[in-house]
């Protein structure tokens, strides 16, 4: 064991590199945007000043506004909610910030990651607020899916979060709502959306922020962060995050077109921001609109049909039906094979189906 | 419908019209499931003729034959046919006065582009003797094979064997009689074609990224097919590019940052090319072509195994395992990229010809013709000729410190070939710019595309302001 | 050796939810040669994991969206799979792949 004493610190053939930026300090990571290798002082001041360009550039956020923070308890969530607590002290942004959570009612999971949220309340003093489907919809996911099995409850899920994330934001009279989609989320969408034939959804996944038109818009500050070195930062700062999957959708992660995107990572890493490109780049006529936006007649939530797709779902627990309201694609009939497969329970080429985010 | 009357023995392709044929179209890019409600479970009874048996049982159909699990062998050949003669007609690919050029590679899908090309010049020739005034021209047919040994080289005796091979297939396909045109990949240097083979290599050597080589090699491949066709006469160039190959191009595509240009790749027609290009097998899978072949024993020659790694390597065993899992998965992903704004050019040009244009327009369908509004002309990448995304144009203080032709050369090239074939350092830049062949040299420098044009402005501007600061 | 391995992002329920391990690796490679990641992963494949042993591994290596930091330091900048151990020396895995 020669060596040993020429290589100071450890005996690992990358231990003396030094950081590219600041030439004093150990490289501690290999950065997939840039290949640049750098230590953790640096990385810390490269990812958050990258996040602050992102939203000045794209004036995500406006002085005085309340703000939304999405939040679930995972890594994504986690790290948005230290950084924008973080840059907006530093920067001034004044921001006022909230953390949203959503209780779906799942016993072992989301009772779990709650306390996550919780803690995060306190060591970021930020104000919590819980929305729950129970006070909403008067249904746990627990409840649901006894009732409904473990067919097709994420497509319940799904729905029902979506709109809880706006009621909540509501409550709180939030001017936006911000989630923690990183750049590997956005170029799986873009990839989804093509095997799916879904053109519309194609030409918006890439926006940085949606629902413009509607009662709270969203916007994803991390769309061009890696999902390496969000897990980064949360590593090397000790971030407290939950990371269990969702004991209803076990191996929804488990995706053909997430597997794809960190073999791609692996061999060139700048695909993930070529498919982000791509995706903004692509020559889609602007006739092909959204389908025109109503009311609920029922709950007054955004819809283009007579009642919100909740409300159909909901009817249909109620009544009994839990079929109803499954399996209809929203009035687009050309996806009908490729919806109704999906719908029901082949979830191969999704991944984060269930996640705690939506699209 | 013709076939419904259980004589289907007989090819019936040949007397279908144009509208049968579409009904199994639609049915295929729709991607019916192999296990749908319309499938007779208890007989494995042709879907479409409903006397003869399918040619694989509906189960297999998911494993890989495509149609094979809902047609008997007539029917399934007939629809195939079918679709290639829609895509021919209803883009008006090929009209009475044209001489076509089909690329050739020896693997199943030129081979079928190769054997319908073929049938259809062969019916259009009977019509031609059997007609009284002759006023319809038949269309001439020549083929291709880009001679790739320079770059993956075979064992000598093998790759002859092949060449003869291929020769015998193409002397078979007669009449009416075709040519047959082999180039080395090389000749694209117009000099001598030992020298072209060196050059060649050493201009691949200088591109360091794997996929970066694999993708200039295909674009040298379309300038050594363009250069055939337009030193020979030929109007049209046909590829045998499937629905399989064009969806692994779309998401590949993406990968590589080239969502502006993708729209100009996949469509039926693509006449940003001095001789446009058609895709007549573009609703074809590949498993419905490799079925073609061997039910016809249609005759292959594995000439060239070209190597798939990197980039392209991994889209392709991706879209594999997707389609494994849901049959109509390819025809998904190109209808989506279908879906994108094509370009102007993804049209046959109107033509002065009065004689063939009145007699194309009898079988042609007008509504895939829809003329685009009128843009500006395009500017292209000098590499691959994608057209160019105007937010990708060379800010110009890119080339600010390097006005080298070189230089220059590399800042007028789109992002993507930016990123993996341009080599990054000047001195390497140099050494690949003086390896380009001429016709993508002149490409650049050409004032067919805007960008060129462009870039001497932003040069001018950029010359004056300094004088200015300077005095 | 001595090493200590963690376990985090969700693998840990890999390995009977279990976070850090304090292991003894006796693994003897090549004579004289010193003891890799690549030796490591093996040896953490048969005796650490549990269960869904594909969720940590694919072929030799990790699945690809698994972060691995040797000493802290990303292995990337190590070698990877050639990266060399010794005494002491903590390892780091994260999945990437677990909920946002």
């Amino acid at each position: 064991m020669q060596e040993a004493d020429v290589v100071k610190p450890k005996k690992n053939i990358g231990a003396g590199r030094q950081c590219t930026i600041c030439n004093q300090r150990r490289a501690a990571l290999k950065r997939p945007k840039t290949l640049e290798q750098i230590c953790r002082e640096c990385f810390y001041v490269v990812f958050e000043e990258e996040i602050h360009r992102v939203i000045v550039d794209n004036q995500l956020f406006k002085p005085g506004e309340r703000i939304a923070i999405g939040a679930s308890g995972g890594k994504d969530s986690t790290v948005l909610a230290y950084v924008l607590s973080e840059l907006n002290r530093r920067h001034n942004y004044e921001l006022d910030l909230f953390l949203l959570s959503v209780d779906e009612g799942i016993t072992g999971y989301r009772d779990d990651s709650l306390e996550t949220v919780k803690r995060n309340e306190i060591q970021y003093g930020l104000p919590l607020k819980v929305v729950s489907y129970k006070e909403l919809y008067g249904w746990t996911m627990d409840e649901i899916v006894k009732m409904i099995g473990l067919k097709n409850n994420c497509t319940f899920c799904g729905v029902f979060r979506r709109q809880a994330l706006d009621r909540g934001a509501a409550l709180l009279k939030v001017d936006k709502l911000a989630t923690g989609h990183n750049a590997d989320d956005i170029a799986e969408t873009v990839l989804l959306n093509i095997l799916r034939g879904d053109i519309a959804r194609l030409s918006r996944c890439t926006s940085i922020t949606t629902g413009e038109d509607g009662p709270i818009p969203r916007c994803k500050p991390f769309k061009y962060t890696y999902e390496k070195e969000i897990v980064m930062y949360a590593y090397f700062k000790r971030l407290d995050y939950f990371s269990t999957e969702c004991i209803y959708s076990p191996n929804a992660y488990r995706g053909f077109a997430r597997e794809f995107i960190k073999d791609l990572e692996r061999i060139r890493p700048s695909a993930i921001l070529d498919i982000i490109k791509s995706g903004e780049d692509f020559r889609i006529s602007t006739s092909t609109k959204m389908p025109e936006q109503g009311t609920c007649e029922r709950c007054g939530y955004i819809s283009s049909q007579k009642w919100c797709k909740a409300c159909i779902l909901l009817e249909g627990l109620n009544r009994g039906l839990p079929k109803l309201g499954i399996g209809r694609s929203r009035g687009i009939t050309t996806d009908r094979s490729n919806d109704m497969k999906q719908s029901n329970g082949i979830k191969n080429i999704q991944s984060k189906q269930c996640g705690t985010l939506d699209f | 419908m013709a076939c419904s009357t259980g004589t289907c023995q007989s090819g019936c392709y040949k007397d279908n019209n144009e509208e049968e044929e579409q009904v199994p179209k639609r049915e295929a890019a729709n991607g019916v499931t192999p296990n749908g409600n319309d499938i007779d479970h208890h007989h494995n009874l042709c879907l479409k003729c409903k006397v003869n048996e399918t040619i694989a049982p509906p189960s297999a159909a998911g494993g890989g034959v495509g149609d094979g699990g809902r047609f008997c062998a007539d029917c399934f050949r007939g629809n195939l046919f079918g679709k290639f003669r829609f895509a021919v007609t209803a883009n008006a690919m090929i009209s009475p006065s044209d001489k076509v050029l089909v690329a050739f590679s020896g693997g199943p899908s030129s081979r079928v582009a190769l054997q319908f090309v073929h049938e259809m010049q062969h019916k259009a020739q009977k019509n031609f003797d059997a007609s009284r005034d002759r006023s319809l021209p038949v269309f001439g047919v020549g083929v291709a094979f880009i001679d790739e040994n320079a770059i993956y080289p075979a064992c000598s005796r093998e790759f002859d064997q092949s060449i003869e091979e291929m020769k015998l297939i193409v002397s078979n396909l007669a009449p009416p009689r075709k040519e047959f045109h082999v180039a080395p990949i090389g000749s694209i240097y117009s000099s001598d074609f030992s020298d072209g083979r060196d050059r060649l290599k050493e201009l691949l050597n200088a591109v360091s990224d794997v996929t970066g080589k694999e993708d200039l090699l295909l674009h040298l491949r379309m300038l050594s097919l363009q250069k055939i066709a337009l030193e020979n006469g030929y109007t049209k160039l046909v590829l045998g590019s499937c629905t399989s190959r064009i969806a692994c191009h779309v998401i590949a595509a993406t990968v590589k940052g080239q969502g502006y240009s993708l729209a100009a790749d996949i469509q039926y027609v693509d006449a940003r090319w001095e001789i446009p290009i058609v895709l007549p097998l573009r609703d074809c899978l590949t498993q419905e072509l490799n079925m073609l072949c061997c039910l016809d024993r249609l005759e292959t020659v594995e000439a060239i195994n070209r190597p798939c790694s990197g980039i392209n390597g991994l889209v392709s065993s991706f879209v594999k395992l997707l389609q494994e899992e849901n049959p109509s998965r390819e025809c998904t992903i190109v209808r989506t990229a279908g879906k994108l704004t094509p370009f102007h050019f993804n049209r046959i040009p109107e033509t002065d010809d009065g004689n063939a244009h009145l007699a194309s327009q009898r079988r042609q369908k007008k509504f895939n013709l829809k003329p685009n509004e009128s843009l500006p002309p395009e500017s292209f990448c000098p590499i691959c000729h994608s057209p160019l995304n105007n937010c990708d144009l060379p800010s110009f203080s890119s080339f600010e410190d390097d006005q080298t032709s070189a230089g220059i050369f590399g800042a007028s090239c789109c992002p993507s070939c930016r990123f993996q074939i341009v080599p990054k350092e000047p001195s390497s830049m140099v050494q690949f710019y003086s390896l380009l062949p001429q016709p993508i040299i002149s490409r650049a420098k050409d004032g067919g595309c805007g960008n060129q044009r462009w870039l001497r402005e932003q040069i001018q501007d950029c010359l004056l302001s300094d004088n200015e600061d300077g005095t | 050796m001595q090493l200590t391995l963690e376990f985090g992002g969700g693998l840990e329920l890999l390995c009977n939810s279990v976070k850090i391990h304090n292991v003894d690796v006796d693994l003897q490679s090549q004579a004289g040669e010193k003891l890799t990641m690549k030796d490591l992963l093996a040896w953490v494949h048969t005796n650490l994991i549990k269960e869904r042993p594909e969720m940590f591994m694919k072929g030799d290596t990790v699945r690809p969206g698994v972060l691995v930091l040797v000493n802290d330091c990303d292995w990337e900048l190590s070698g990877q799979l050639d990266t060399t151990l010794g005494e002491k020396d903590s390892v780091v895995f994260i999945s990437t792949l677990h909920g946002g």
